[in-house]
């Protein structure tokens, strides 16, 4: 694969008892009880522009500007500082833990295999127990984590995957070939929601496949708070940006489930690596209107999940997921083990879901959620409205392996697995080896102390005589990883790091 | 970006952790019992009082 990729997950967090809770006081609390090695406060935020559009232009501002500005005018009321507020904490293995606006986010190392993406993002969530228990402890009011996307009120926070990728493949090319995947991947990967949102809220009661789609009401654009688009154009590449794009994709759902997040993180980036393996636009369909289907398919109760494409084709969101695979299976013929499995599986999946949709509910969220609640609710003879679903809804996200619905049934063995739960759960805060997170992470690790400033792309170290600078904007080369790796493990001092062949003394 | 070149190994865990060691499930006792009265006991309102900030 020519991709890395990450998840950036933001978690809704709250307390048993919800009098007077300022949520943006919880997240901030929760980042900073955090006692795992890491360095803290020391993101350079200078270098961020999320102004930029890969349509080739700079936005003057983004929707969610004023937002903004209005929480941290009311954040500046907390005698917090700004780097207080955020609470950046680089860890050692080169992900970042921080306050985004209201919630804790936790931010994947940079990864090339499926398995280290599954391991990253686990330990993320060992991570957040951890705070939780810990934030817990000091008083007789629990802390709840939800790993979600809804509070049902019409305010969603997000689940992005990053794909950094060669610059190849046009913006225009890539953007519309995307579309029609974006809008019918929810039936592999959504994560299941119980009723509708924002001005639809009144219409009926209902289950969804997305827990996201209600919230998108653009084609394309640079925001991601406001007016959420399906294709977001931020060009913010974090790395030499005449060679890389990031693609951010902001329209995924959180997945609990390893296989859900398997196929979504496997299944984007061979669809994403077949257009750059010189798939045609041709090959793709073309949706008559995204917006409209992505509501649609999330909300259609039958499960048939049908879509017009632009030439006035009636065809289905499982048949458009084939066509991408057909095209991954002509435009990548020689696929590892380890993306066969995410192809044959991604198959299997689709074809599951024609014969009989929760059949998939070994593998999937939102048909795990459906099959689980729904024999509950019969049981318990609950009308399809009843409030008491909703709350089952979020108790099945809720990161606590004693109460969580979705730990329930991983202790029942209910989930089949990509790797083995060992592979995937025993290497807790250990970066990726062969991607530049290895470095971060090390530096972290080792001269933590002496960090004065990092972000994804560079370090700024303080050593007793000199400053140096690593430069990792086009650190992705698995070898030279590996050789730095050993350099900075027999680095004795700051200084010895100028050794790195992407160092340089400022 | 080069194509990967071999299958890559974790870097050897330091000392210190994340947090909560990860429990392997219990796939050879199945419990239903247990996960229904998980289920009875969320609050039926839980959902209702839960409100957060929009994020990204």
């Amino acid at each position: 694969m020519d991709i890395q990729f990450g998840i950036e997950t933001e978690i809704g967090i709250s307390r048993e008892k919800t009098e007077g809770l300022d949520v943006v006081a919880e997240s901030i609390a929760l980042v900073r009880s955090a006692t795992a090695p890491g360095v803290r406060m020391r993101w350079d935020y200078s270098c961020e522009d999320p102004h930029c559009d890969a349509r080739g232009f700079r936005v003057k501002e983004l929707l969610q500007d004023t937002d903004e500005a209005n929480y941290f005018a009311q954040d500046a009321q907390r005698t917090l500082t700004f780097h207080e507020i955020k609470s950046d904490l680089v860890l050692r293995n080169g992900a970042r833990f921080y306050n985004d606006h209201a919630h804790p986010e936790y931010c994947t190392p940079e990864c090339t295999t499926l398995l280290e993406i599954l391991q990253q993002d686990y330990a993320g969530d060992a991570l957040l127990m951890a705070c939780a228990k810990t934030l817990g402890q000091k008083s007789d009011n629990p802390v709840l984590l939800y790993k979600n996307n809804t509070d049902f009120r019409g305010h969603s926070y997000g689940c992005h995957e990053n794909y950094l990728m060669p610059r190849t493949v046009t913006w225009d090319v890539l953007s519309q070939a995307i579309m029609a995947f974006f809008v019918s991947r929810q039936i592999v990967c959504g994560a299941g929601k119980y009723g509708w949102e924002e001005e639809d809220k009144f219409l009926k009661p209902g289950f969804q496949v997305s827990q996201r789609s209600d919230f998108f009401s653009e084609l394309q654009s640079v925001d991601t708070m406001q007016r959420r688009p399906i294709v977001n154009t931020r060009d913010e590449p974090h790395a030499n940006n005449e060679k890389y794009r990031r693609f951010h994709v902001i329209i995924g759902d959180t997945n609990l489930s390893l296989y859900s997040n398997f196929l979504k993180i496997g299944t984007t980036t061979l669809v994403l690596q077949a257009l750059l393996n010189g798939a045609p636009l041709e090959r793709v369909p073309i949706v008559a209107d995204p917006l409209q289907s992505l509501r649609s398919i999330s909300r259609d109760s039958s499960w048939q999940w049908l879509c017009r494409l632009a030439n006035g084709q009636k065809t289905t969101a499982v048949d458009i997921q084939r066509t991408y695979l057909q095209v991954v299976r002509e435009f990548c013929p020689s696929l590892t083990p380890e993306w066969k499995a995410v192809a044959d599986g991604w198959e299997k999946v689709l074809n599951d879901l024609e014969r009989d949709p929760l059949s998939t509910a070994d593998r999937l969220d939102w048909s795990a959620k459906y099959k689980l609640i729904e024999s509950f609710r019969q049981s318990e003879e609950l009308e399809e409205g009843d409030p008491w679903l909703r709350s089952l809804d979020l108790a099945y996200h809720l990161l606590d392996r004693q109460q969580g619905l979705f730990y329930g049934l991983m202790d029942q063995g209910t989930f089949k697995l990509p790797y083995s739960y060992l592979e995937i759960t025993g290497h807790a805060l250990c970066p990726p080896s062969t991607t530049r997170a290895a470095v971060r992470g090390r530096c972290v690790e080792k001269f933590g102390s002496a960090v004065q400033a990092t972000q994804w792309d560079y370090i700024l170290l303080h050593g007793t005589h000199k400053k140096i600078e690593l430069d990792l904007r086009n650190l992705f080369d698995p070898n030279l990883v590996r050789q730095s790796l050993k350099i900075i493990g027999n680095a004795k001092c700051v200084e010895d790091l100028a050794q790195l062949k992407f160092a340089k003394i400022v | 970006m080069p194509d990967r070149i071999q299958k890559p190994q974790p870097v050897t865990p330091a000392p210190g952790g994340g947090g909560d060691a990860p429990r392997a499930p219990q796939v050879d006792k199945p419990n239903t019992d247990e996960l229904l009265k998980r289920m009875r006991k969320v609050d039926p309102d839980q959902a209702k009082r839960y409100r957060q900030r929009t994020g990204q």
